[in-house]
Parts: structure tokens; C-alpha cells; sequence
């Protein structure tokens, strides 16, 4: 059956339609040719879509309720099963409006009936018209693989109230509060808590020892310099990762750093009695602090340029000495800055040696850039 | 399910009869494939595993379908007697036998099916727009 005049014009829109439809499409289309065959059958050369498609949906809409009152009839008789006079039944019910032969006698044989007749008639006169395609069975129906209940895994039912015919229970594990877990989370802070005690323990000997080293007074600070810095680079080497967050507000760490500020401030100078008030000032005034640091660190130079070289330089924000400075000293500064950057990583979490370096570096600038003066004098 | 009041020979004709155009049916292929009634048979509950009564389904769809389509045939021939008669020059196209709705509804109203043709579906060239607007 050929296409409409204008219809065929729209047919790119045809299946944009088709897409609306949703899951049916399959068999909408199919109805859809079948009834253009069977109108083609009867005379039509043409069609409008909209025609074809009520008219399809009537057929549909036939078929669906043809078989709604077979399956009614079948049910009134107390059957599951359709058989043909349910169906008989149903065409006789629908096809009441336009009347059969014998529709009047409500008595009437199903075997007899004026449908199935006309039927019968229909049959032998109409052409046979086959579908034009073969349809696949549809809807493919997918087998659903189903949880094996109890019963068949021959499993009790964990509970006397859950009878067997009820699927089974996944895997444990599946649903278990999982202990793994839980292991996992708290695993890495005991790890860390022992870690930290681990430090703590270091600390807290290179305290004792650096406190009877103060108390004392007997032993040289270079000597003890130098025993902390290996100690803390061992700390460093068991776990540079898991140390990292003990860098400040501990309350161990503080009381660590008087000593070593005893220690710097033993070296320099003994001047001052109240060790804590000089440490304080040595926060504060960097530049009063570096009057007397210079001294006993020109003295150690050589020390910290070596620490450097193995890695221990620290993390102190170089913004500090920009202060008092002159320009010069920047560009010394930035290489130096440079530099600890690197370091960073390796050892950011003694803080007796962050002021210790600091002092140390800014001996180490004043002296760079003193000694470029004497170069620039020597220059000139 | 047999309540006639007829004599035994008749019933047993016509039972021989309705098992011989069952049987008939076997050998018979509607147009309607039997996988779509199949399809919207189980839609609306019905459950019959003979392939006979799924192909009595067609057959009775089938005929509906051809009646209904019988009668749009004519309202469309009926149509267009009137119509040449007017204009006989104006379309060759109109010669031609189309379904269209106007028919279709005509012929369904008969059937107890109330189909209204959707008044601004631009698609009928009876729906008076300009056919330049509507060819693209």
C-alpha cells in the first residue's frame, strides 16, 4: 500500500513519533502493518497516518478486549483457561452493537452462533493475506535468575520465624558489620599514637639529657648540638611522614625548646639570668637577638653549612628577615629560601632546630653579605 | 456452557461444525501475525496456550478490521462522487482511494467507536491551511 500524497512528505517526522511511544513500539508497529495490509486488501491504494493509526489502535484496542471478556467469561465459569466459547462469548458481547444473526434469542447454542458464522463466511471468501514479515516471538522474556531460597540450598533459617521458602540470605560478609573496617580506621592512629609516643620518648631523653648538659654546664653546646642533630635525624629517618603533625601545640614539645635556646643562649652569652625572658626576646626583636648570636655563630658556621648539606635546614618563614635588612641581603635570602624549601619535607617537625637554623642562617646571611661588602670594597 | 434448547442433531452438527472451522484455522494465516495477539491477548489476561483460538482472535480482529475498512471505502467513494462532480479538474490526486479520517471516523461512529478528527492535525487536505505550508 503506497504511501499518502502529502503524506509522504512527513515522513522523516515518523520517527521521532515512534520514539514517544515508548516500550510498545514493536507491536504498534506491526498492527500498524497489518492493518495497511488488510485496508490494501480491501481497496485502499493510500492513507493518512493518523487514519492508519486510529485505526490500528481500534484493532488493538479489539483484540485486547476480546480477550478481557474471554478471560471474564472464563473466570464466571470458575476456569483460569479461556477456551472457545469464552471467546465466542466475547465476540457475540462486542459485536452486539451492529447485531448477528440470532442475537435476539438469548438462548442460543455458542456452537450455533451468528458470529462464528459470519466468521466462518469471512474465512472462506476473504483472500488470504499473509503478514508480511516474520515476527520474532515478543516480548522476549528474559529469565530472571532468582535468590535460591533456604529450601534449596538446604540451609536452616537463622530465625525460627523465617520460613524456608524465603530466599536465602546474601553472604555475611555482605551485610555483617565488617570488623575489617573498622580495623582499618582505627589502625593508623594507634600506629600514630605510637609513633608519637615512640617520639615522644626520644624527646623526652634528649630533654633529661640536654637539662643536665644545662644544669651541668661542663660539656660543650657543640658537642650537644651535634648529638641532637644526629638523634633527630634518626626520628626523621624511622618515619618522616607520621612525624609531621607534631609539629606544634603539643605540650611536650614546648618546654623541649628551652634548652635548646639555654644551649644557644650558654654559647653566646651568659649575661643574661632569666633564660625564659631571653628567649622570649629572641622570639620577638630579631635584630636585638642577632647582636650576640653573631658572635658564636660565626664561631659555628661551619657546623650549620654542613647540616645543610645533609638536609636538616628548616622551615621558617624567610618574610622575617626582610625586616631590618638592607636589599642586598634579599637575594642572598631567596637562595637561602630556595633552599630550605627543599628541606622542607625532610624534617619540619623540631622546632629547636627551626630557631636554631634560623639563628644560624641569619648568622650565616650577615656574614655572606658582610662578606660581600669586602668583596665589593675589595671591588672597588 | 451449552444452554440450547434445540435438538440433539442440531447441536451436534453445529459442534461439528465449530471443531472443523477451528481445525480449519490450523491451516489458516491471518494477516494479523500471531505474535501481536499473542502479545495483547496476554496483555489483558487472557491464557490460552491452543494456537486455534489465538488465530480465532485474528480472524475475528481481521474481519473487524476489513469491515470498518469496507465502510471507510465507501464513505471515501461515496466522497468523492460528490466532490467530482463540483470540481472534477481540481486534483488528480483525489482520484486515488485514500483513507483518511473523516472516513474512518464515519465509519467507526457505526462501530460505537467515537472518533473526532483532530481539528487542527495538519493532517487532511481538507483542513483548509495552505498546502505550500504544509509541503516541507
Amino acid at each position: 500500500m503506497s504511501d499518502g500524497g502529502r503524506e509522504s512528505e512527513r515522513e522523516p517526522e515518523k520517527p521521532a513519533r515512534q520514539k514517544r511511544a515508548g516500550g510498545d513500539e514493536l507491536a504498534r508497529a506491526a498492527s500498524r502493518l497489518a492493518v495497511a495490509q488488510i485496508c490494501e486488501s480491501q481497496g485502499f491504494q493510500t492513507f493518512q497516518h493518523s487514519a492508519l493509526e486510529t485505526l490500528s489502535d481500534v484493532a488493538v484496542r479489539y483484540i485486547y478486549d476480546i480477550g478481557k471478556t474471554a478471560n471474564f467469561y472464563a473466570n464466571l465459569s470458575g476456569r483460569t483457561e479461556c477456551n472457545a466459547f469464552d471467546i465466542i462469548q466475547g465476540l457475540e458481547d462486542l459485536g452486539l452493537a451492529q447485531g448477528f444473526l440470532g442475537a435476539s434469542d438469548i438462548e442460543h447454542c455458542l456452537a450455533n452462533s451468528g458470529t462464528v458464522k459470519e466468521l466462518v463466511q469471512y474465512v472462506d471468501e476473504a483472500e488470504k493475506i499473509p503478514f508480511a514479515y516474520s515476527l520474532p516471538q515478543f516480548p522476549v522474556a528474559i529469565d530472571r535468575k532468582l535468590t535460591p531460597s533456604f529450601l534449596q540450598i538446604g540451609e536452616e533459617p537463622p530465625g525460627e520465624h523465617i520460613p524456608a521458602w524465603l530466599p536465602a540470605f546474601p553472604d555475611p560478609s555482605t551485610y555483617a558489620p565488617s570488623s575489617s573496617r573498622i580495623e582499618r580506621s582505627t589502625e593508623p592512629p594507634t600506629a600514630k599514637i605510637d609513633q608519637e609516643s615512640r617520639n615522644r620518648k626520644v624527646e623526652r631523653s634528649l630533654l633529661n639529657l640536654h637539662q643536665r648538659l644545662a644544669c651541668s654546664g661542663l660539656e660543650g653546646p657543640s658537642v650537644v648540638n651535634h648529638g641532637d642533630a644526629t638523634k633527630a635525624k634518626q626520628a626523621v629517618g624511622s618515619n618522616p611522614f607520621l612525624a609531621a603533625p607534631l609539629q606544634f601545640g603539643e605540650k611536650e614539645v614546648s618546654p623541649v625548646l628551652l634548652p635548646a635556646k639555654v644551649k644557644l643562649l650558654n654559647e653566646a652569652t651568659m649575661r643574661n639570668p632569666s633564660m625564659e625572658n631571653h628567649g622570649r626576646d629572641n622570639h620577638v626583636s630579631v635584630l636585638e637577638a642577632l647582636a650576640p648570636d653573631i658572635e658564636a655563630m660565626e664561631i659555628r658556621l661551619l657546623d650549620s653549612e654542613e647540616k645543610e648539606k645533609e638536609g636538616l635546614l628548616n622551615s621558617r618563614p624567610a618574610v622575617q628577615f626582610k625586616i631590618g635588612i638592607g636589599r642586598k641581603s634579599l637575594g642572598t635570602m631567596h637562595d637561602l629560601s630556595l633552599q630550605k624549601k627543599s628541606f622542607e619535607v625532610t624534617s619540619p617537625w623540631f622546632g629547636r632546630e627551626n630557631e636554631k637554623d634560623d639563628k644560624k642562617m641569619r648568622a650565616e646571611k650577615i656574614l655572606k653579605e658582610s662578606m660581600g661588602h669586602t668583596q665589593e670594597l675589595g671591588h672597588l | 456452557m451449552n444452554h440450547n434448547q434445540q435438538p440433539g442433531d442440531g447441536t451436534h452438527e453445529d459442534d461439528a461444525a465449530l471443531s472443523d472451522f477451528l481445525a480449519s484455522l490450523m491451516d489458516y494465516t491471518p494477516t494479523i501475525p500471531d505474535e501481536l495477539v499473542e502479545h495483547y491477548l496476554a496483555k489483558s489476561g487472557f491464557q490460552c496456550p491452543d494456537v486455534r483460538l489465538i488465530r480465532l482472535v485474528a480472524v475475528a480482529t481481521q474481519k473487524f478490521v476489513a469491515e470498518v475498512a469496507t465502510d471507510a471505502l465507501q464513505q471515501c467513494k461515496a466522497r468523492q462522487a460528490a466532490v467530482v462532480k463540483d470540481k472534477r479538474d481540481k486534483q488528480q490526486k483525489d482520484k486515488r482511494l485514500i483513507l483518511t479520517m473523516e472516513d474512518l471516523s464515519r465509519a467507526l461512529r457505526e462501530y460505537g467507536v467515537n472518533v473526532k478528527h483532530q481539528e487542527y492535525f495538519a493532517d487532511s487536505p481538507s483542513t483548509g491551511m495552505d498546502p505550500a505550508s504544509r509541503d516541507e
